[in-house]
């Protein structure tokens, strides 16, 4: 994006409010930018000095004689808004904003916030910031910032909207002997957000893995869409914090801002193939991997290891996390067991045995790695007396080299013994551990990649006949008239049902005779149920009477329901009783709706009736992934109320098509009406042939 | 000069009943005046003053002071105040004569209740049958019981040998308008009662706004100051897990949510749906990210210091006043007799009378 060229690799940069003082912010600005090797010019602004390290200083933006491609800003508050006002007409195209004092604040901050962000527009300037640190980038070079320290050269960009855990990742980088191309600290995230810093670093050559610690998001949609591009180019790895209860609200306090269910942020990052790291060391861990290693074919693991305990841990994490311990070829099994000793493990894991030297490891690595049925490869070495970790080590190197397609780890558990074959590793860009299982959980990420990478664009058939739109908007119109956000029950099957929803015929009657009419009208035997949207569970006040079987029945189930519910809830008036035709019971499905604050509507589907919440037998997706007929079925296949759908022990299979049918027009409702925000079909009856929704319900805005 | 003594049962609606025929009857051409001789000693105090009073004052560009329009005030314990009450008949008798002085047509605001100051003989049906005012009734719709009270008050009244030019059903809940419609009034005509209209409820004129719950429950206002003429139509406790949290809050409009000052979450969630206020309880002053989110959506924040169980309690004693200034909601108790109710009718009776 040539917008951030600006910020990135800029001709020329002004500091505004630069300072002669050392630990003043301006000062430390000024010494990174020129300590940093920058190349351009550099315009140190205030009034009261003429000049600052030795370059000449101005005593304002417009008294500079050249253009500013960028502006860093670390003047007071109140005075952002006449620099960024001279910085606009000065015709300068970035500006980052270190001052602090905006929306973190309350509100006139907010307001503050808000006059910056139109000022910007106003004069097409890109805004970093406010109530951040600043930014770096190894290559032009140039170090924006007030960090203490300057980067290592590498190719990670590192974005996060955490000030603090930004500066102490850079000083810990150094330690670790890690690299980066570029580093931004998001601050307000006012004008620009982690998803232009993202698109931005997929077009960056120097860029090869893309990081991000993130408290929220706040275009759901945009983030999809962009980091989804950006995913097919390099990987993006995303830790995002606010999972728990407690967390969550801390990250509201923290961001002003509600965090939005973590669960949608799930599904989203796996739709746009976002690697999704749960802690700061898987963070880190990843981003090692992901800069170090090959991605893998497939999910198919083969561990070698000296001893057998570490072995058992790394197959259990492998198949925890969903990965596959490999089948070896059976040639691969008999030349493991022609060359190595009789107790060795010869199938998956490859045991080579304590006393195992290099040659065991050698022999055992090059068999699993020319093995076709093989993708990645884990090698444990433990610490005995025989072992060789250095040895050991250039075997991996060698072996790596010889299969650069296939991904190999390391888990040197020990302490001092291996700390030289570890660092070897570690040293030519083989990642090594001490434990196994962060190995794992790189190489299930690398696999998670790896099929993103592979699938198929998916036609969208989203499009749909037989909808009628006039018919919804009917009946949310007489709801909103009524004051009402929640629909009754036969409103709500009527919209469903005019979007092909097959609903169970249902009328709202307000005497015995209009229900009487009804139910002989749709003919025997009717459910009755008291219809007002402020009862939640009608089951629990009585309004609800099922298998009726006759006119007398039904005047009879009338009053009993109406008095019920006025016994249980007094002051509630009932909109009338609601005559549903009784279906067959079939197998029982929900299909649910919520409409997520930042990503939209994401749908849940599972086994459906009154265990729903005890089963949670659920399986969700954004709508907007749940573009075709195979992405449904594969969300379905993610439940237990998919084997039941295929015909459990014997049962004969329902009807897969008609259920995927439902779950597609449900999508393409929520997406047509945003003025839906909940949407639950539960149950949904699922016949060998056909649907049929029992109880639909709608909360509109 | 005619009268009409307006009665029904408290919370009935009959102010909006008076004020709507009011400014019909003006519109019509007529001199209208307005009395209220027995106000109630309730929220509708302001200081000492009436705040129907005032309103129909305004509106009606009386000349009569205040303490003529409503003379006497009631409260629950009014025999301990004998000495005040002891001069109410005459107090409510000199009022009467200088307020109905050159108007055509006098409207009558019923206390609280029908009954109320019937040990001194000046309950609505007592100063009604004293002045020779004819009745209309304005009565509320819960249910059946309902339409037993009304045959019942019309049955009274003309056993009393009061006129009554008949009945307004008034603030029907929409899933009843049907049944008082469709139902009650029927039956109500064949025993020979008049019904001059059915109201369906209208929040515009029937839910409290900000500002009157402010009014009752005190405490301080952390943002938008300038929007407590919000309705709160709906009143949600924010007592559940911030997961479930946004189901809930997105089945009500326009509403009042009740939380504690710690929750930033459970605040936020709320001003993500249709709030008109968040009361924060216990006295915990919130995130000032919360305060400016409040801000930026235009819900006003009250902050009260005592508990939740408290703040509820008092809620109940919140209730809707049309205030003068409010042009919208007197110009909706206009349309509601344009609309829903047999006026000519009652000026024809009144006629007659």
């Amino acid at each position: 994006m040539a917008e951030l060229t600006a910020l990135f690799r800029p001709q020329s940069v002004a500091v505004v409010g630069a300072s002669k003082q050392p630990g003043k912010i301006g000062n430390a600005v000024m010494k990174n930018i020129l300590a940093s090797g920058y190349r351009g010019a550099v315009y140190p602004i205030n009034p009261k000095e003429s000049e600052i390290l030795g370059v000449t200083c101005h005593p304002s933006v417009s008294a500079v004689p050249a253009n500013i491609d960028m502006a860093v800003l670390s003047v007071p508050a109140a005075q952002v808004l006449a620099v960024a006002r001279e910085c606009g007409e000065k015709k300068v195209k970035a500006l980052t904003i270190i001052t602090a004092g905006f929306k973190e604040i309350g509100k006139e901050g907010l307001d503050l916030e808000k006059k910056l962000l139109l000022l910007c527009s106003q004069y097409d300037m890109r805004m970093l910031g406010p109530n951040c640190v600043g930014l770096m980038d190894t290559h032009t070079p140039i170090n924006a910032s007030f960090a203490a320290t300057f980067l290592s050269k590498g190719e990670i960009a590192f974005l996060s909207q955490s000030g603090a855990i930004l500066l102490a990742i850079l000083d810990w980088s150094e330690t670790a002997e890690l690299g980066f191309s570029k580093v931004v600290s998001l601050g307000n995230k006012a004008d620009l957000s982690e998803i232009d810093f993202i698109e931005d670093a997929a077009n960056d050559p120097y860029t090869r893995v893309i990081l991000c610690y993130i408290e929220d998001i706040v275009d759901g949609p945009r983030f999809i869409e962009v980091a989804g591009r950006a995913a097919k180019k390099k990987p993006v790895i995303v830790f995002k914090s606010g999972v728990s209860q407690a967390g969550a609200q801390a990250a509201s306090s923290h961001t002003g801002a509600l965090a939005g269910s973590d669960l949608a942020y799930d599904t989203a990052f796996e739709q746009c193939g976002v690697i999704r790291a749960h802690s700061m060391t898987e963070l880190f861990d990843l981003a090692v991997a992901f800069s170090k290693s090959a991605i893998p074919a497939g999910d198919r693991v083969a561990v070698v290891t000296n001893s057998g305990g570490p072995g058992i841990i790394a197959t259990d994490n492998i198949e925890m996390l969903g990965l596959q311990m490999a089948r070896f070829e059976k040639n691969t099994i008999e030349e493991l067991r022609a060359n190595l000793p009789q107790e060795a493990g010869i199938y998956n894991p490859v045991d080579v045995l304590g006393d195992a030297g290099v040659d065991r490891y050698e022999f055992a690595l090059q068999k699993v790695m020319e093995d076709s049925n093989v993708d990645s490869v884990l090698v444990l070495v433990c610490p005995t007396a025989v072992t060789q970790p250095v040895e050991v080590s250039h075997t991996i190197l060698r072996a790596r080299d010889a299969y650069p397609g296939k991904p190999v780890f390391a888990a040197y558990t020990g302490g001092q013994s291996l700390a030289k074959g570890a660092g070897l590793l570690s040293g030519a860009g083989v990642p090594c551990f001490t434990f196994p299982e962060p190995a794992i959980v790189c190489l299930k990420g690398l696999n998670s990649y790896g099929q993103y990478l592979n699938a198929r664009a998916v036609a969208d058939e989203r499009v749909l006949a037989g909808v009628d739109q006039k018919t919804v908007k009917a009946v949310f119109y007489d709801a909103t008239r009524d004051h009402r956000l929640i629909l009754l029950g036969s409103e709500a099957a009527e919209a469903a049902n005019a979007y092909g929803i097959p609903t169970a015929p249902i009328v709202l009657a307000t005497t015995p005779e209009e229900a009487v009419e009804a139910a002989d009208k749709m003919g025997y035997p009717v459910v009755l149920k008291a219809s007002s949207p402020k009862i939640l569970h009608k089951t629990d006040v009585g309004g609800v009477i099922v298998g009726i079987n006759s006119a007398a029945e039904v005047q009879k189930a009338f009053i009993e329901i109406m008095e019920s519910v006025h016994r249980y809830l007094p002051k509630v008036v009932i909109y009338g009783i609601e005559v549903q035709k009784m279906k067959e019971p079939g197998t029982e499905l929900i299909i649910g709706m919520t409409r997520d604050l930042q990503f939209g509507p994401l749908i849940a589907f599972g086994l459906g009736g009154i265990y729903v919440n005890l089963l949670k037998d659920v399986a969700f997706r954004l709508a907007s992934d749940l573009k075709n007929a195979k992405k449904i079925e594969e969300m379905i296949s993610e439940t237990k109320a998919y084997t039941l759908l295929k015909g459990y022990r014997g049962e004969a299979p329902k009807d897969m098509a008609a259920v995927i049918d439902v779950i597609r027009r449900t999508a393409l409702f929520v997406t047509d009406f945003p003025e839906i925000t909940e949407m639950d079909i539960n149950p949904l009856f699922a016949y060998k042939k056909g649907v049929s929704a029992v109880d639909v319900k709608i909360t509109i805005s | 000069m005619k009268s009409l003594y307006i009665m029904g049962a408290p919370g009935s609606g009959k102010t909006v009943v008076a004020l709507g025929l009011a400014q019909k009857m003006k519109q019509e051409g007529y001199q209208v005046g307005y009395f209220k001789p027995v106000a109630a000693n309730d929220r509708k105090l302001i200081g000492r003053q009436d705040q129907d009073a005032m309103l129909m004052k305004e509106v009606l560009d009386l000349k009569a002071p205040l303490e003529k329009i409503a003379p006497v005030t009631a409260n629950p314990f009014y025999l301990s105040a004998q000495a005040t009450m002891k001069d109410a008949r005459r107090m409510i008798k000199e009022a009467y004569d200088e307020v109905s002085e050159g108007v055509d047509i006098l409207l009558v605001d019923g206390a609280l209740s029908i009954d109320i100051l019937s040990s001194l003989s000046i309950d609505c049906i007592s100063l009604a049958k004293e002045i020779g005012a004819m009745a209309l009734l304005v009565l509320k719709v819960e249910n059946d019981y309902s339409l037993d009270n009304a045959i019942f008050l019309n049955k009274h009244l003309l056993l009393e040998g009061i006129r009554v030019t008949g009945a307004v059903f008034s603030n029907v809940p929409r899933p009843l308008y049907a049944k008082t419609d469709g139902v009650y009034r029927p039956i109500m005509e064949k025993a020979g009662y008049k019904i001059l209209g059915t109201f369906p409820t209208r929040p515009e004129i029937a839910a409290p706004t900000v500002g009157e719950y402010h009014d009752i429950l005190g405490g301080e206002i952390l943002s938008s100051p300038d929007r407590l003429n919000l309705l709160v139509e709906d009143v949600v406790i924010g007592a559940m897990t911030i997961s479930s949290a946004l189901t809930y809050l997105r089945r009500a409009a326009n509403k009042a949510v009740i939380l504690g000052g710690d929750r930033a979450d459970m605040a936020l969630a709320a001003l993500e749906t249709s709030t008109s206020v968040l009361i924060l309880t216990g006295g915990l002053y919130p995130d000032v990210k919360v305060i400016a989110r409040a801000e930026e959506m235009g819900v006003p924040i009250i902050l009260v210091h005592y508990d939740t169980y408290t703040t509820i309690e008092r809620l109940s004693q919140v209730s809707r006043h049309i205030h003068p200034s409010d042009k919208e909601s007197v110009q909706v108790a206009l349309e509601n007799i344009e609309k829903y109710c047999d006026w000519r009718y009652v000026l024809n009776s009144l006629q007659e009378g």
